[in-house]
């Protein structure tokens, strides 16, 4: 009873962390009209923006926290210059192709410019443990579910309540229509894509706190993991992808502690084939929302 | 350039007989091993290429999961040779086999999808694929791999070189050409094509598009599965790490660079691609740079590739725009 307990706070904890990758990953997806394999490397820069800024400024959450969104907010705009902009009316798979190619570039760049090594991450959040009942927390999990909960609820409400935010919606909606009522889509699908980046930076750092590490080659499992958690969620429809993100964090912990570790990303990759076969739009009401 | 497009139609024949006199010639001009090793690999990313191209080129769905298919072929021929010691000429057609049907095992959930949804699934099969790989230590040897496999023989004559295996590759290579192009122009060929060009045209033809979809994916994972094969003896040794991610987008990149839906696209992309690799091996690490570069650079100049028509589906031309319908120049065109 007390290790299925555990185990289901380390699953909500890490299926946080997918939600919150799952989060940006929709939020670019839905906004753009545009998949994007660069996720993954924007998470890793925002764990290595963490790193750095840890090293260099001490342990200040806060401003990290800034300090990555940042990061990952300047490297959204690279990626919506070069991968988007041109292909808006492209068939979709040009620019797919073209973030495949820049995640190459960065993912080896990060190679080159940060080492091939593992870096262990500073242990920024001391390690105490909280007891309620049969329930074990640690200072660290609630710092991860803080963040990951109060940036959900900013973002519902700058998506529903602000004019940028209603703007982004539109241009998710119908492009054509955002652009005869005066909406500059192109600039707001640029924002769009940001505000996903930078969510998605700040999920790449809280992966690298939580597991103590950060590593150049960290991206790829990481937007598999944000891939089959927005997928889960039907793809454009950010709370789904917040759902799908906790399903599969919650799937992988049970599946580990019945087989061994090692099998920790095949789980995912079942679980989310399980359910395609069975409703093939995830957890979206709407048949046809895909994008 | 016209009259040299109506030459080579002409003498197309004669120019193939002079190709493949050439390759059939070119490994016993006195070629280092290593030399050959580069020539062999650009002919097994030809297949591997070519068969990733029946899927993204001609049925127009985007995979990206190749690595897995071909892992499974040279997995299923490594363990059938050195565990049961199956000859290297049984086993060829076995892994391919195999990998059609682990192909479609992939293609029934995602036969319903399209697009993105196909993409991120296959992704996700290699990726599963490639851990089952990894950590079944009973069967695959894990993270140790499988040593020693045997080499192919054919009577006493044994293929233990790599200017021996040059010649296997090559004649993989001209087979699955050959068997592409006739494919590609019979029933089946022009329903996936069709199905590039509008599924639901397609549909309303009367065309059954899931099976043909399903026949595609199995095709193609056939082909890749048999490049394993040879692939294993080859090397001798396989471990998982080779069937990662990246060797999966390499090929695509491959497809991507040559040209996609054209037959001799995946052809140049693996001479470039293989040859590129070679050149810029001095740049050590920067070599990865260059390719995404390419990639992107590629998409910006010609997203049809080396080889491709300006004007298909695939490269957003006057098909796509058909399709899409013209209100979508409102939003100020791209180009």
């Amino acid at each position: 009873m007390q290790y299925i307990v555990d185990q289901l706070i380390n699953g909500i904890c890490q299926g946080a962390i997918y939600a919150l990758m799952a989060i940006g990953y929709s939020v670019v997806a839905g906004i753009t009209g545009m998949v994007t394999f660069t996720h993954g490397e924007v998470m890793m820069i925002g764990a290595f923006a963490a790193y750095y800024s840890f090293l260099l400024a001490g342990n200040n959450i806060f401003l990290g926290l800034l300090f990555y969104f940042g990061a990952s907010w300047l490297l959204g705009v690279a990626v919506y210059k070069i991968c988007y902009e041109k292909f808006l009316n492209s068939p979709r798979h040009i620019s797919l192709i073209c973030t495949v190619g820049f995640s190459m570039v960065v993912k080896n760049l990060a190679q080159i410019c940060f080492g091939a090594n593992r870096k262990p991450m500073l242990n920024i959040i001391d390690n105490r443990v909280f007891t309620l009942g049969p329930v074990t927390i640690n200072l660290l999990q609630i710092v991860i579910l803080t963040v990951v909960v109060v940036l959900a609820v900013l973002l519902s409400l700058y998506m529903s309540k602000t004019r940028g935010g209603i703007a982004l919606r539109a241009v998710s909606q119908e492009k054509t229509a955002a652009y005869m009522v005066g909406i500059n889509v192109k600039r707001t699908a640029m924002i769009g894509n940001c505000i996903g980046c930078g969510i998605g930076g700040v999920a790449g750092m809280l992966m690298a706190i939580y597991y103590q590490t950060c590593y150049a080659t960290m991206g790829s499992m990481l937007s598999m993991k944000a891939f089959s958690s927005s997928i889960l969620g039907g793809m454009t429809d950010t709370r789904l992808s917040a759902l799908g993100g906790l399903c599969i964090g919650i799937i992988e912990n049970f599946g580990i502690s019945f087989s061994s570790a090692s099998f920790r990303d095949a789980f995912a990759f079942c679980f989310l084939i399980l359910v395609l076969i069975i409703r093939p739009q995830g957890f979206a009401v709407k048949k046809g929302a895909r994008p | 350039m016209k009259n040299l497009k109506e030459l080579s139609t002409k003498y197309r024949g004669y120019l193939l007989l002079v190709l493949l006199a050439l390759l059939v010639a070119a490994p016993l001009l006195g070629f280092k091993n290593s030399t050959i090793r580069i020539f062999c690999r650009i002919l097994m990313c030809c297949t591997l290429a070519g068969s990733l191209n029946i899927i993204n080129g001609y049925s127009g769905q985007m995979s990206l999961g190749h690595a897995g298919f071909f892992c499974v072929g040279a997995y299923t021929a490594a363990i059938l040779s050195t565990r049961f010691g199956v000859s290297f000429w049984l086993v060829l057609p076995l892994a391919g086999i195999f990998a059609a049907i682990v192909g479609m095992i992939v293609a029934i959930p995602t036969l319903r999808m399209k697009g993105i949804y196909l993409s991120i699934i296959t992704l996700g099969a290699s990726e599963v694929i490639r851990i089952i790989a990894l950590n079944w230590q009973s069967l695959t040897g894990g993270s140790f791999g499988i040593k020693d496999i045997p080499r192919p023989a054919f009577f006493a004559f044994t293929f233990d070189s790599p200017l021996k295996f040059y010649y296997i590759f090559l004649a993989l290579a001209i087979v699955f050409l050959f068997v592409s192009g006739r494919v590609i122009h019979s029933r089946i060929g022009r329903s996936w094509i069709s199905i590039r060009e509008n599924e639901l045209a397609a549909k309303s033809l009367g065309i059954r598009t899931s099976s043909a979809k399903l026949v595609n994916f199995m095709y193609s994972a056939f082909w890749a599965g048999i490049c394993g094969a040879v692939y294993a003896p080859y090397v001798q040794y396989i471990d998982s790490a080779v069937f990662s991610l990246d060797e999966g987008f390499n090929i695509l990149s491959m497809v991507i660079i040559g040209g996609q839906g054209t037959l001799v696209g995946p052809v140049i992309g693996a001479v470039v691609v293989n040859g590129l690799t070679e050149v810029l091996r001095p740049i050590g690490e920067w070599r990865f740079v260059m390719y995404g570069v390419l990639i992107i650079a590629m998409m910006w100049v010609r997203p049809q590739g080396l080889a491709g028509a300006s004007d298909s589906v695939l490269a957003g031309g006057r098909g796509w725009k058909m399709k899409k319908g013209k209100i979508s120049s409102l939003m100020g065109g791209s180009k």
